[in-house]
């Protein structure tokens, strides 16, 4: 087994996002986000999270992104940093829009906009979810009547404090997340060869927004570990050349080599991440490698200390235990193979 | 008097027409097409919503537009010659006959580049490589022609003059400060790091039992799917529009802008759907040289990387050599640790600092240890560069702190899950840098783990099919 | 140059072009059909993976002058105008397809493999994705949605996945 923790955004460096919200005069939106979708499904993420801030259904927010001329900054998709960073970025942006369709709603149902909540595609009176309006009819109003287009820009970065030059000390990150992966292997011990039957991942990610896309990453990187720990290695020669720039020889993690996975999320919450979300791009790949390491010293008795654990190196380490443990001779066995008084043979 | 203009004599590429044709018009595709209006109170709450991508109907149909699969009128197509050679002066470069091959219609090299350096923290990495070869898949010269294919056969005939230098490859020879700088005056260790807590050679000396252990890891790629890619092209405004499997297009506009020494203003940056980045495509590579082909030629030009240039030319993970000490009570609690930690940094620096910040501070482990010294350093080496990839540092770390964690736990005849709850984080523990730790779910997180795996503890030494 | 004209989806096609042309430069460059992608282009990963005449190949290791006169089924024509196919339906429902890259190659992998095994389990179905990388998903999702297509094709209720 291996469990880890690993830390959300950058190492004290800034590291801001910014987002901008607008409401359509229909209820929908449209997020705008400087971040790059790499195929984590962080669009989808974030247009979760705007929902949520607004009321409203996942398919009703509309993101643009990745364009510098017409998307506002952000420090990029790297560093787990997207769901927690930009993702507050977003709800916050969400919830100045909101605000404003507060305060065009709150007089023309009587109320203070302290009053009011947004859910199940309205604008409802705390308490009292009778009395409410559809957010359609409050966002249009609020462009042809009160002159107010809802509009929200926001940016968020995580608070950090600068690390002492001479002992480290300091709050490097925002926030942190924690696993523990436990592997299964099974070992060859004629040839060396290591086959991963299983991992169980339990994951902390806060709060998970979108289940599905976690337990994506979760297999993703388990898959990535397990390559980190087995079969990936570029080599190069003694001058310095690429020995195998190529997927021929650069042996990658198929669908015959990645193992049963099973995904379980842990129940937390982040205060001061978007309705209690952290982060969980990276850290399903960190504890991988440490788990198979351990579940092969379970199996056979020899730790690997030099990643890739191939089944060279396995079965080298296994010769040398071997050769190290004395060998136990049985006495007075007879032509026919029976055993007198002799002890097993190791 | 002016010089006449040297004309080069070409024969001419208009005899194979079709070779300058563009791609058929795109075929009709069928899909069906949904407007999904959804109802009120079905869809919301949206967090926590097992929700479907949008992008997840667009894959599935094969109408996902990555960079290759983009075409303008007029494109030319790029190639970028890589040295070979690990380390050495480069003495001159000839790109005359390139320039005469028919179908080619520029080449350039790192004296036209305006600022030929850039990097997230120290800018020590060429765009082109001018005077001095780092490593192996430094590019020294790009050719835009009017297939990929004629590019590919045009780098061949480009004449590089080198001369070579002695290569240094093993990172803790590159950390002995006898061994020659490689980028001198840089010394060869560009990043140091301590975190030190307490005493811990006091500890080691009330400490039961102390184990030490080496480990090693690797350089591994990202291995991305869709190898790295950019098409440039600009307007009459004198504004270039870059598409790019970028995963920072701020931090690419402000690196191409400076580069070229354009106001950012004038510089767009465009990323699509990226197949993949895992940390390998976070800083600009090709794209000013894009900019300065398509300038040079006045037509869009688009470059992608085979796969060859994926593993040696783009960024890699570092190669970790890991030493641990650990004192611990006879019980099994953790008095204190030291921690020795050298990065392999490869060619340049890129990602290293954030990645020696990182390594250093997890290198503890999620544990409550009070007595800690970790030291890390991060050494030039002439192999290909290292820099972001998904974890920097964690998962070579992970491998080390948690190996040696099982073997001190059979040392003492203890349950690896027991040691790990005695020791772990708790709830508002401090971590190496003396951050007060908040939401800590470790111990939740083994037991869960532990549960739903059926953990019984130590296993059978049978050899095969068992549990760990 | 050579002349080579073949059916592209049921579509009869035509091009003129040098003889070392690869299918999936053909599919790509002049049909823009971009579905399949390259990756490698030396048939390692599969992601220009489409059908030929029924088996599924690794179009950059074809040329256009063996596939003169055959049939050649890409992503592009598996869906109609009126519904997706199963498994396009079931990867966007259940999530299997990350980044997308590799989607078109496994996918076609997986209706050649539905067509001659209509109910495999799931050593087949890993077996038959075996010549297909994908960095980004593990694949675990996949193998769910491909099971599930099976039952659909079969005309049986998809069986519900359990969830973390």
């Amino acid at each position: 087994m291996a469990c880890m923790w690993y830390p959300i955004g950058f190492t004290v460096a800034a590291n801001p996002s910014a987002a901008v919200v607008k409401v359509n005069e229909d209820g929908t939106a449209t997020l705008l986000t400087g971040t790059v979708e790499t195929g984590q499904g962080s669009l989808t993420i974030l247009a979760q999270i705007v929902a949520q801030e607004l009321g409203i259904a996942t398919e009703d927010v509309h993101v643009v992104s990745a364009d510098t001329d017409a998307t506002p900054m952000d420090t990029g998709a790297i560093a787990s940093r997207t769901t927690y960073v930009t993702g507050n970025a977003a709800r916050m942006a969400a919830e100045k829009a909101k605000l404003t369709l507060f305060e065009v709603a709150a007089p023309l149902m009587g109320v203070k906009p302290t009053q009011l909540e947004a859910g199940d595609h309205k604008i409802f009176v705390k308490g009292f979810p009778q009395r409410n309006m559809h957010i359609g009819d409050v966002a249009n109003h609020a462009r042809v009547v009160s002159g107010q287009p809802p509009i929200g820009s926001a940016s968020f970065n995580p608070e950090t404090l600068a690390l002492d030059p001479e002992t480290g000390q300091g709050k490097p990150f925002g926030t942190y997340v924690y696993a523990t992966q436990i592997a299964e292997v099974d070992v060859d011990d004629e040839t060396g060869e290591v086959e991963v039957i299983r991992i169980v991942a339990s994951h902390d990610c806060g709060t998970a927004i979108n289940p599905m896309l976690v337990e994506g990453q979760v297999e993703g990187g388990v898959a990535m570990g397990v390559g980190f720990a087995l079969e990936e290695e570029m080599l190069f020669d003694s001058q310095g050349r690429h020995v195998n720039p190529n997927l021929t020889n650069y042996i990658m993690p198929t669908s015959l080599d990645t193992p049963e996975i099973e995904v379980d999320i842990v129940d937390s919450y982040d205060p001061t991440g978007p309705f209690g979300a952290k982060g969980v791009g990276e850290p399903t790949l960190v504890p991988t490698a440490a788990a198979i390491a351990n579940a092969i010293y379970d199996a056979v008795g020899v730790r690997i200390t030099s990643l890739p654990a191939t089944s060279e190196k396995v079965f080298k380490a296994l010769q040398a235990k071997r050769e190290q443990q004395p060998k136990q001779i049985g006495a007075g066995m007879s032509r026919d193979g029976a055993a007198g008084n002799s002890a097993p043979v190791q | 008097m002016a010089e006449k203009p040297k004309v080069i004599e070409k024969p001419d590429v208009l005899e194979k027409p079709d070779i300058l044709k563009p791609p058929a018009p795109a075929p009709l595709v069928a899909y069906p097409i949904e407007v999904v209006v959804p109802e009120g109170r079905q869809q919301t709450p949206a967090v926590g919503q097992r929700a479907s991508r949008a992008d997840g109907r667009l894959h599935g149909l094969g109408q996902t537009k990555y960079i290759d699969d983009m075409y303008f009128p007029n494109m030319l197509f790029a190639k970028i010659k890589r040295a070979g050679i690990a380390s050495a002066y480069i003495k001159s470069i000839d790109t005359k006959e390139a320039e005469a091959m028919p179908g080619v219609i520029a080449v350039i090299t790192g004296r036209d580049i305006p600022c030929n350096s850039f990097g997230p923290s120290l800018k020590d990495q060429p765009v082109l490589a001018d005077t001095r070869v780092f490593h192996s898949g430094d590019g020294v010269a790009a050719v835009a022609a009017i297939s990929e294919q004629i590019a590919t056969e045009a780098l061949e005939k480009i004449k590089v003059e080198y001369q070579p230098i002695t290569p240094v490859l093993d990172p803790l020879e590159s950390l002995k400060l006898e061994t020659p700088g490689i980028h001198a005056p840089s010394p060869n260790i560009y990043g140091h790091k301590i975190i030190k807590k307490g005493d811990v050679e006091k500890a080691f000396a009330e400490s039961d039992r102390v184990f030490e252990g080496t480990f090693r890891t690797q350089m591994v790629e990202h291995v991305p799917l869709e190898p790295y890619a950019c098409i440039a092209h600009w307007d009459p405004n004198g504004r270039v529009t870059i598409y790019s499997t970028l995963g920072r297009i701020t931090l690419g506009r402000a690196d191409v802008g400076r580069t070229l020494g354009i106001p950012m203003s004038r510089v767009r940056i465009v990323a699509t759907v990226v197949g993949g980045n895992f940390g390998g495509k976070n800083e600009i590579r090709a794209e000013p040289v894009m900019a300065l082909l398509s300038k040079k030629t006045g037509r869009p030009v688009k470059c992608v990387y085979t796969r060859a240039e994926e593993f040696t030319s783009s960024t890699t993970r570092h190669p970790l050599v890991m030493d641990y000490k650990t004192g611990v009570t006879k019980q099994g609690k953790i008095l204190g640790r030291k921690i020795r930690l050298v990065l392999d940094g490869g060619a340049y620096c890129s990602w290293s600092e954030t990645t020696l910040g990182k390594a250093c501070i997890l290198s503890a482990g999620p544990y409550n240890i009070e007595n800690l010294y970790a030291e890390a350093f991060v050494v030039y080496t002439n192999k290909t560069m290292t820099g972001a990839m998904r974890g920097f540092g964690a998962p070579q770390v992970c491998f080390a702190y948690e190996s040696h964690m099982d073997d001190i736990a059979r040392a003492l005849g203890m349950d690896p899950l027991e040691i790990r709850l005695l020791n772990a984080f708790d709830e508002g523990s401090l971590s190496p840098t003396s951050q007060k730790l908040h939401s800590v779910v470790v111990k939740e997180s083994l037991l869960r783990a532990a549960k739903r795996f059926g953990w019984n503890g130590l296993g059978d030494d049978n050899g095969a099919g068992v549990k760990a | 140059m050579v002349n080579v004209t073949l059916k592209v989806n049921g579509e009869t096609r035509s091009a003129s072009v040098p003889g070392e042309t690869t299918l999936l430069r053909l599919l790509r460059d002049q049909f823009n059909l971009t579905g399949a992608k390259l990756g490698c282009d030396v048939g390692d990963c599969g992601a220009c993976t489409v059908i030929v005449d029924g088996q599924p190949v690794n179009s950059c290791l074809m040329l256009v002058g063996q596939v003169d006169g055959r049939e050649v089924l890409t992503i592009e024509g598996l869906a109609n105008a009126d519904h997706l196919h199963p498994l396009q339906k079931l990867f966007e429902h259940f999530g299997s397809l990350q980044c997308g890259f590799c989607g078109p190659g496994v996918i076609i992998s997986a209706k050649a493999l539905l067509d001659e095994n209509p109910d495999p389990s799931t050593e087949e179905i890993r077996d038959a994705l075996g010549g297909n990388l994908c960095r980004c998903t593990g694949y675990t999702k996949m193998i769910e949605a491909i099971k599930g297509a099976s039952c659909i094709l079969r005309g049986e209720e998809v069986p519900a996945v359990k969830s973390a």
